[in-house]
């Protein structure tokens, strides 16, 4: 065989090739145009930034050092920053999906081979074009499955999660400031124009323009009532696909079981205490003696990084009583330390502003009754406007910084 | 307005970097190749999959449906469609945990077939009406 004979049958091949996988003048529906593609792209763009304020707000929020501190006001504010972040990345995918639709042709899109200057271009925005869809779906699917507790990877969730919402951001940004002529035109046109369209997106398809959006509309709605019942109270009966129904020991659902921390019985018996202490002296108070000092209630809710939140009403002693016992002035950080064995957030700070606040409590019950196990029997820490995963349960030491 | 563009593209880039400068330098390697491998599955599984079977359902279903059927069964499947993809995580619940009974409790099965049912009730609604619609104002026309 040839050398000639070689090439001719590579070329031949290539272009079988060609030929099999479709080319972007092969997609002919006119609902694939930039008119959709703006339109749903600019609630997907609003719930991005939904998503990073309240994720960057998030990630702040259980930083063990802050230049400046966490606001302890309103106590329902991370519950609120917090549910928008899961909502907003919940409904966001059936508006990628459909917008992810409506520009595939461009998948297909043919490099210009011949000039080195567009293909150099080309080359770009493809990149630039594929860190943005692998971010976004990562981003999405692994929210998703971090609020079903699902981890079938090995990759740190959380720094993972917050890296890479950078890396999406970032690539939006660049996405955005290249498109920026055309979503403006076309967000400025009529929906039903056809000024930026491809020359073959001509056939009409089961729905028109407007139907598509109003479908895509009504899909976020319906994954919205669907899902947001973890933490929208009135949506609890509604939400078919919640993780959370809101029910749980007590009335209130559970993150960390004691099983899982690995607490054990002679842990929590006659013999536990919370010794508070300071450069100065230990002070240290059995069950009963921390029963016996002024007891409060507060109704605080318990807000989880995973977007699902309840409120309880909690009795126990005030944090700032037991901190005035032991003469620890105020503006003083400590951190608290739980019993648990297993699991992170076994130490936690919590800063000045949140030990001094009167609404946060060293608390001995819930709802009424002592404290479930799996609530942090025999006393936990509960705060206004913390992240639930700094909710110290099991608490057996309070250590001034 | 092309310096406005060159500009906020440049943020967007300085933003991108920074990301992956904390992804690349805060774990360990394995870790990092397990993201990578979820990265590059996302598109691919988008693309080549979930793009592939749709683009074959339509056009079976452009074929097969009749034609007040076509625009509610549009409907119906985006909704359905995407809301079951949502859905998975919990359907299947692979985060369950025995110790653990309130997460993950509902019947959710129950809950996608309840979905599935008023979907498809509506897909069935829309029909009729439409039918009788485009007969009804066909007979009119003499």
């Amino acid at each position: 065989m040839t050398s000639t004979r070689l090439s001719d049958r590579f070329a031949a091949t290539v272009a079988t090739a060609q030929k099999a996988v479709p080319k972007e003048e092969d997609f002919t529906s006119r609902l694939r145009s930039p008119a959709i593609a703006a339109r749903v792209g600019l609630w997907l763009g609003i719930s991005f930034t939904v998503c990073f304020l309240t994720g960057l707000l998030s990630h702040y929020a259980q930083n063990p050092t802050q230049p400046v501190p966490f606001p302890t006001s309103p106590s329902w504010g991370y519950r609120v920053t917090q549910g928008l972040h899961v909502i907003s990345g919940t409904v966001a995918i059936p508006l990628l999906l459909v917008k992810l639709w409506s520009v595939l042709p461009k998948f297909f899109s043919r490099p210009p081979l011949r000039e080195l200057r567009a293909l150099a271009v080309w080359v770009l925005e493809k990149a630039s074009i594929g860190v943005l869809v692998g971010a976004s779906i990562f981003m999405l699917a692994s929210g998703l499955l971090n609020t079903a507790q699902w981890y079938p990877w090995e990759f740190s969730f959380r720094t993972t999660h917050y890296a890479l919402a950078w890396v999406t951001i970032g690539s939006l940004v660049v996405h955005i400031a290249v498109k920026l002529p055309i979503i403006r035109d076309v967000l400025l046109a009529d929906v039903d124009d056809t000024t930026h369209d491809r020359p073959t997106a001509v056939r009409p398809g089961a729905l028109s323009r407007r139907g598509l959006l109003r479908t895509t509309w009504l899909a976020a709605g319906v994954a919205f009532l669907a899902t947001a019942g973890s933490t929208v109270p009135l949506l609890r009966k509604i939400s078919v696909f919640a993780v959370r129904t809101g029910e749980g020991p007590q009335g209130i659902p559970i993150n960390r079981s004691a099983v899982v921390a690995d607490i054990r019985d002679s842990d929590v018996g006659a013999d536990w205490s919370l010794q508070l202490i300071s450069s100065e002296a230990i002070r240290s108070w059995d069950r009963s003696s921390l029963a016996a000092l002024t007891q409060r209630e507060e109704k605080l809710p318990i807000a989880c990084v995973e977007g699902w939140s309840a409120t309880g009403t909690w009795t126990g002693v005030r944090l700032r009583d037991l901190l005035d016992l032991a003469g620890v002035p105020r503006g003083s950080d400590l951190q608290m330390v739980s019993i648990q064995r297993r699991g992170g957030y076994g130490t936690t700070v919590l800063p000045a502003n949140f030990a001094d606040d009167d609404r946060t409590l060293i608390a001995l019950q819930l709802n009424g009754s002592d404290l479930d196990i799996d609530h942090g029997y025999p006393a936990r820490l509960i705060a206004p406007n913390r992240p639930g995963v700094l909710q110290t349960k099991w608490l057996t030491r309070i250590e001034v910084l | 307005m092309l310096r406005t563009r060159l500009l906020i593209g440049l943020l967007g880039v300085v933003v991108g970097v920074y990301g992956a400068y904390l992804w690349l330098s805060r774990q360990e390697g394995p870790q990092i190749t397990s993201a990578a491998k979820w990265l590059v599955a996302g598109p691919i599984l988008h693309d080549l999959v979930l793009s592939m079977a749709v683009i074959l359902v339509v056009a079976v279903a452009s074929r097969v449906v009749p034609d007040p059927a076509r625009a509610p069964l549009a409907v119906g499947a985006i909704v359905l469609g995407s809301v079951s993809l949502i859905a998975v995580p919990m359907l299947g619940r692979y985060g369950e945990k025995p110790d653990n009974p309130t997460l993950l409790d509902r019947d959710y099965t129950t809950g996608w077939l309840v979905v599935a049912g008023l979907v498809l009730l509506g897909v069935l609604v829309a029909t009729v009406v439409r039918a009788r619609r485009s007969s009804g104002s066909s007979s009119d026309t003499p």
